[in-house]
């Protein structure tokens, strides 16, 4: 009886439900202690977007990813992840790459084997995940490096293993909480175009925190303003400029008016 | 051309040189600083000590001088390593046990959180009974040889493997704990990928301590306990050497079993070295 029902529902002429990588419909967070972190929040990303989420800190962006990650579940509300709903995701696990705001690197592991830590949860020999982490710091331009340890890098480049930690088991989802948040802003411009690169090589869907506006304009397709008390996404913004993004784009006029734009939505 | 080219390489050559002379001239200041100062307050000691006892004329039933001890010593070199070795014996195996069954145990107690409510207050109250207390029970029941003073030597050890484990298991890093979740890793892979290497230098520090404990505890436990295995440990020794008044041999018996806390100390901090030395602040060269 269930599943025919939800058949039926899946059979809905909504293109946006087809096509959609996470869907949040009425998703809230109560924490244990009683505490709303996020209420009603309703979204739904396309396969290959670029979503930025901004607000102010405590408006429950982590919470948000940490469901959409499966860290924690909902308390209300339904959450599918890649045509799953949040309750079978088990078996997705490679399918969803996690950045956290601190690089989170083993410091007892060399560069290459933090890289390797997710695929050692897959059925690979030695040589193939040698390989597969090798690939992905060439990608972040870090290959000379494969044998340092973490305290022997600066903090960017930890921040890049960590980006290739996430990349190496080749997630269709990519989440990134707060990435580029303790880097200069000479480190954290040149990491943007980084992950704009990789992100239109990869084919993948990434969903982007941070407070910076000029980041989630400079970056995203799509950016998310979320307000606190309880958190709430508030309003999305398209950014309609195309790709790849070039740096003469965080001088135009079109990028100014959008961050404009969205730090008008950011101030409700 | 090929002159000055030649020349180049030999002034690079004398600047390798030169600069190597003053990395050792370096390493020697090092070692002038850190090792000198002790070394002469050592000296210093001993011959106030020798020099003192003398001058006073203290007996030597009172106190020996380090002649005294060296002579006693070497005439009774025999009696001296052999106590030692039983000594050595007891404390390696009690502290080996302590280290397996303290970590084995925090491990356990890590992974469960009523197992932690439920045991950890006995191990504090097992902690708070006085080793002299318990010792003559362990004698009765396990017999006065070597198993009774492994066991005392390994109750004594065996709390600060298990406390500064479990502090280490349980102050891991939540973040590093989230990415292994992420992987969807089972409680054990978390353990032994994340939570065991994070914990090392938690555990080192308790073989620090646990080391030179497991020696007390051999030599109280000799003490108690009496022969322990062949000829008898330094703390039976000790025992014996002050019914029979043979005063310098009991302060030579007495400074030998600090020596082997001692020695036993450094190996546990080369092993530190070796393992923690390149990852961990504690023991890294750390130039800023
Ligand atoms: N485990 C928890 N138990 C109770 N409250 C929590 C918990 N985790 C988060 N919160 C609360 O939920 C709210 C949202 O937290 P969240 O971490 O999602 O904020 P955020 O938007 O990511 O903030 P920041 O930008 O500072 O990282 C905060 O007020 C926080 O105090
Ligand atoms: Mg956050």
């Amino acid at each position: 009886m269930k599943s025919a029902q939800s058949i039926v529902q899946e059979m809905q002429p909504e293109e946006v439900e087809e096509t959609s990588i996470v869907s949040m419909r009425q998703v809230s967070k109560v924490f244990p202690n009683g505490y709303t972190a996020v209420e009603n929040v309703n979204t739904s990303i396309k396969e290959g977007e670029f979503v930025s989420f901004v607000g102010p800190s405590g408006c429950g962006k982590s919470t948000i990813f940490k469901m959409i990650s499966g860290l924690i579940s909902p308390s209300e509300g339904e959450l599918e992840i890649l045509g799953e709903s949040g309750s079978d995701q088990q078996q997705q696990s490679n399918d969803v790459g996690f950045v956290f705001q601190d690089a989170t690197l083993l410091p007892w592991r060399s560069v290459i084997k933090n890289v390797m830590l997710p695929l050692e949860f897959q059925n690979l020999s030695k040589a193939e995940m040698k390989e597969q982490a090798e690939e992905v710091l060439e990608l972040v331009g870090l290959k000379e490096y494969a044998e340092a340890l973490p305290r022997q890098l600066s903090g960017g480049m930890r921040m890049r293993v960590s980006i290739a930690r996430a990349l190496v088991a080749k997630p269709k989802l990519l989440l990134m909480d707060e990435p580029f948040g303790a880097l200069d802003e000479i480190t954290r411009q040149s990491l943007q175009s980084e992950l704009l690169r990789i992100w239109e090589s990869q084919k993948m869907t990434v969903l982007f925190i941070t407070h910076n506006v000029f980041e989630a304009v400079y970056l995203s397709t799509r950016v998310a303003v979320m307000t606190p008390g309880p958190g709430k996404i508030a309003s999305t913004v398209d950014i309609p400029m195309p790709f790849p993004r070039t740096d003469k784009v965080r001088t135009s006029h079109q990028f100014s008016d959008i961050v404009g734009k969205v730090s008008q939505d950011l101030k409700f | 051309m090929e002159h000055t080219s030649d020349n180049l390489h030999v002034k690079e050559r004398l600047e390798d040189h030169s600069k190597e002379r003053e990395a050792a001239a370096k390493r020697r200041r090092n070692i002038m600083n850190n090792w000198v100062p002790p070394m002469i307050t050592f000296l210093v000691f001993l011959s106030l000590w020798q020099f003192g006892t003398q001058w006073l004329q203290i007996p030597v039933y009172i106190l020996p001088t380090p002649t005294d001890i060296i002579a006693a010593s070497i005439q009774n070199s025999d009696r001296l390593l052999a106590s030692a070795t039983t000594t050595i014996l007891e404390s390696v195996i009690g502290f080996v046990f302590s280290v397996v069954i303290g970590v084995g145990a925090a491990v356990i107690m890590a992974s469960s959180k009523i197992l932690e409510r439920s045991l950890y207050p006995y191990a504090i109250l097992l902690q708070t009974i006085p080793i002299v207390a318990i010792a003559p029970i362990i004698v009765i029941w396990f017999g006065s040889g070597m198993n009774a003073i492994v066991i005392i030597a390994f109750t004594i050890g065996f709390f600060p493997m298990l406390s500064n484990t479990l502090i280490g298991l349980n102050a891991t890093d939540r973040g590093m704990i989230n990415l292994m979740q992420l992987y969807k890793a089972s409680k054990w892979e978390i353990m032994w990928k994340v939570r065991l290497p994070a914990a090392l230098p938690y555990i080192i520090a308790g073989l620090k301590i646990s080391c030179t404990l497991a020696i007390i505890g051999a030599i109280v436990g000799e003490y108690i306990a009496g022969i322990g295995g062949g000829a008898g440990g330094l703390g039976y020794a000790i025992t014996v050497a002050s019914t029979t008044m043979e005063i310098p041999y009991l302060f030579a018996c007495g400074i030998a079993a600090s020596f082997l806390g001692i020695a036993f100390f450094l190996l546990v901090s080369l092993l530190s070295k070796v393992l923690l030395g390149s990852w961990h602040e504690s023991e890294m060269n750390v130039e800023n």
